[in-house]
């Protein structure tokens, strides 16, 4: 790889090392419900809104309360979006002139924000009003973010806290948004801005450029979206080239802020994790196995898009040197050249944020492989708001199950024992994304409707469509953006996908910590399993690969690695 | 279940005023009076007429569609027919797409049935990879029996000229260059956004030459010119190093 590839991986590391547990530190402390750092603004706009909309934050739920609290809101919210989106033609905040959306992309694009995927069927220039962008899609960045973080603070409460309630979902969302989301993101809105990220109201604005011809120059309420896009692991762009758009990521420097704003907070809720349930060194086992495998398949990438397209004759240079960024350039910005792209667009994968700067479609066969790895191990590198927390400590629960019976040890996590009901629940949490994924993706290649949206050729176009199920289905929303996606077949397809890959894990994970919420604490003694140490981090991230890596070998094979070897 | 409906439409309809009213309007505010230029696009006026915005990349050619060669041009782009600030976006074309790196002999290559074939049937003198097209001019990957094709006057295959080997091969005629030069790997293939403001140094050093020629400038000065716009990386590491080719060509039309 290049050197300004290494040096700015190095970077990530180092600015996440410092910042991840610093967050963590600051979560866990508002999380903790006592006295939290910066309650006199926080406090007071808190309780205004728990009062007008009549919530007493105190009282504490079971699972299944607070399952159909997030069902109702989840609901609610589509709703309001969907309707939003049919109208917004009509609507005032319009300057561009955005026809209402038919019918079908309006339920793929409502589902695709409410569940956090932000896959985008829509081209943001022309087919999204000002209005629906910022009074739609925007809060629903907002909100889906903060349900991933409060689904992931009642997990814990159930999987490690003596008491049978797991916490109240209006206090959870609200606390969020307020004293994380809200805050962070207009001080990343206006890191951004003074880097050139746009942020106004006009509509496009007509240029006599040097040549003598014209070109619309774009306007919009961009850098509000970014960083929430971002900060809340969503991915939804307000332009359709997402972030390779110059207007939305406009420097080397907002290219690497923009993976941190990503991956740090994911992070720093594990810190928080370790924090919560005064155990630390557990938070930092789970932070190990995400760094691990963030920095194997982005580094993965990072090398396959600098070495470039071997495709490609010898002399078109592709070489590294001072004067150019050489490797895959295609669907690649000079500013950002092939390593930057990669750490940036790869590195967003293992999260649900799926935020690219790069044109997928024209990666490598091993820089695409390396993006499918990210999502196929369950995005726990490290994950979306929440998600990627609750998704490694099933993981977690399942690896102390198997090493339970593999050492004759009774399965126990943080003192409690793991046993039939709860591995039930664990086993259909970890195949209900792979079984969507295959089977709707399966169908996809043999029917016409399916067929039809495919823009590249052999291996490449399986990709393109096993791609685009793994991506809804894991609610990450990248795309190898060949694919014909505003369709009717892909948008209720898709739509269905993001649906169930959202709300039934999120169900399945509440469930699991209801059965465990209340169980008694075994004390530790020498024979429990040590599920903090390196021996532990190593055989969690065996169970991550065997589970995630072998359900889609044969999909993988048959694309990404098919390309590569045949051609 | 209803009073839980109930409480989310309260919260929603708070929540919307709040983020989706109050968050951007904020942001837009502070923005307007700390970073004004940059939030309303970074635009470049020049003699007080809008030109276009340093961040986004134009169009130097004529209203034919012909590449000014007074100008140093940007990389190809698949934003709308080109540069189109409404339309952004990239080809998405794979990377062992005949579209994209022509027919490679072994790789991809069909024989006139459509088959796969050893060897590229299509291969003019001047491009072995060669994709054809037809007399509309649209490229033909999976030719059928009854296939037509568009010639040359001297009989040979027309190609299609948005594979990375023909546009190799304009980029060395336009530019003046030996037919088996080393071609910047951004010279030829579609950025990202379609809207790429910049190019490589070595790309704009390439072109340096051709441009002095249809100025009647020293050469020299022309050099001189793209090293003093070159910029970055910024910090030193983070991406890549650059040349806006929108300010070059500004600063090209200042010096006389």
């Amino acid at each position: 790889m290049s050197r300004s590839g290494w040096e700015q991986l190095l970077v990530v590391v180092v600015v996440t090392a410092v910042v991840a547990p610093l967050l963590g530190r600051y979560l866990a402390a508002t999380f903790r419900g006592e006295r939290a750092p910066g309650d006199r603004v926080f406090l007071p706009v808190e309780r205004l809104i728990f009062r007008l909309a009549g919530v007493d934050p105190e009282n504490s739920w079971t699972w299944r309360s607070y399952a159909l609290a997030v069902l109702a809101f989840g609901v609610v919210s589509t709703l309001f979006l969907y309707v939003l989106l049919r109208l917004q033609g009509v609507l005032p905040g319009n300057p561009t002139h955005a026809p209402g959306m038919p019918s079908l992309l309006s339920f793929n694009t409502a589902v695709s924000f409410i569940t956090g995927t932000n896959w985008q069927a829509y081209s943001g220039e022309t087919q999204a009003s000002y209005l629906a962008q910022m009074v739609g899609l925007v809060v629903a960045q907002f909100t889906a973010a903060a349900v991933g973080l409060s689904v992931a603070l009642a997990v814990i409460r159930g999987i490690a806290g003596k008491a049978l309630t797991i916490g109240n979902f209006w206090a959870d969302l609200i606390r969020s948004l307020v004293r994380v989301f809200v805050p962070l993101s207009v001080l990343s809105a206006l890191v951004m801005v003074s880097q050139g990220v746009v942020q106004n109201l006009t509509g496009f604005q007509t240029a006599s450029t040097l040549a003598g011809g014209t070109q619309s120059i774009p306007g919009g309420p961009v850098a509000s979206m970014e960083a929430i896009k971002l900060l809340g692991s969503n991915g939804g762009s307000f332009y359709g080239a997402g972030g390779a758009h110059p207007f939305e990521n406009p420097t080397g420097f907002t290219n690497m802020f923009d993976l941190l704003v990503v991956i740090v907070l994911p992070l720093a809720i594990a810190f928080m994790f370790g924090r919560l349930i005064d155990k630390r060194r557990q938070g930092h086992a789970i932070v190990a196995v995400m760094a691990i495998i963030f920095l194997s398949h982005t580094v993965l990438s990072m090398q396959a898009e600098v070495h470039g397209n071997h495709f490609l004759p010898a002399h078109v240079a592709q070489m590294v040197s001072a004067d150019s960024p050489g490797g895959n350039m295609e669907g690649k910005e000079v500013r950002f050249g092939p390593a930057g792209s990669a750490l940036m667009t790869v590195g967003t994968m293992g999260t649900t944020a799926g935020a690219t700067d790069s044109a997928l479609d024209s990666y490598t066969p091993i820089g695409g492989a390396g993006s499918f790895a990210g999502i196929l191990l369950g995005e726990v590198s490290p994950g979306g708001d929440g998600g990627g927390l609750d998704s490694m400590l099933i993981f977690a629960l399942l690896a102390v199950f198997v090493a339970g019976l593999m050492v004759g040890r009774t399965p126990e996590f943080l003192g409690k024992k793991i046993q039939g009901p709860q591995m039930k629940l664990i086993i259909a949490y970890v195949l209900t994304i792979p079984i969507v994924t295959l089977v709707l993706g399966s169908i996809s290649v043999v029917l016409p409707a399916g067929k039809r949206s495919i823009l590249n050729p052999g291996f490449h176009g399986l990709s393109e469509v096993m791609y685009a199920f793994a991506s809804a289905a894991n609610n990450n929303g990248s795309a190898f953006a060949g694919l014909t996606a505003n369709t009717a077949w892909y948008n209720t397809m898709l739509g269905v996908a993001m649906l169930i890959g959202r709300f039934i894990p999120i169900i399945l994970a509440l469930a699991i910590a209801g059965s465990l919420a209340g169980a008694r604490v075994h004390a530790q003694t020498r024979a429990t399993l040590d599920t903090t140490g390196p021996t532990f981090v190593v055989f969690l991230l065996g169970v991550i690969v065997i589970v995630g890596g072998l359900i889609y070998l044969p999909m993988l094979i048959l694309g990404p690695i098919g390309e590569r070897i045949v051609g | 279940m209803v009073h839980r409906l109930i409480t989310s439409i309260i919260l929603l309809v708070l929540l919307t005023v709040v983020l989706g009213i109050g968050y951007p309007l904020v942001v837009t505010g502070i923005s307007a009076l700390a970073f004004d230029h940059q939030a309303n696009g970074s635009l470049v006026y020049r003699h007080g007429r809008l030109v276009g915005s340093s961040l986004l990349g134009q169009s130097f050619s004529d209203a034919a569609g012909n590449p000014l060669p007074g100008y140093f041009q940007d990389r190809p782009s698949d934003a709308g027919s080109g540069y189109d600030g409404a339309s952004s976006g990239a080809s998405n074309l794979g990377p062992s797409n005949p579209l994209l790196i022509g027919f490679v002999a072994g790789t991809n290559t069909v024989g006139l049935d459509g088959r796969r074939s050893a060897t590229n049937p299509f291969a003019t003198a001047a491009d072995p990879a060669c994709v054809p097209t037809d007399p509309k001019g649209d490229p033909v990957t999976s030719p059928l029996g009854d296939q037509r094709y568009a010639r040359t006057p001297a009989g040979s295959y027309v190609c299609d000229p948005n594979t990375i080997p023909e546009r190799a091969i304009t980029y060395r005629a336009f530019n003046g260059l030996g037919s088996n030069a080393m071609v910047p790997i951004d010279a030829v293939t579609a950025s990202g956004s379609g809207l790429d403001p910049d190019i490589s140094v070595a790309n704009a050093l390439d072109q340096a030459t051709r441009v002095a020629r249809a100025r009647h400038l020293p050469a020299d000065e022309v050099v001189a010119l793209v090293r003093r716009t070159q910029t970055g990386p910024q910090l030193g590491f983070l991406g890549e190093a650059t040349v806006n080719v929108l300010t070059l060509n500004l600063a090209l039309d200042g010096l006389r």
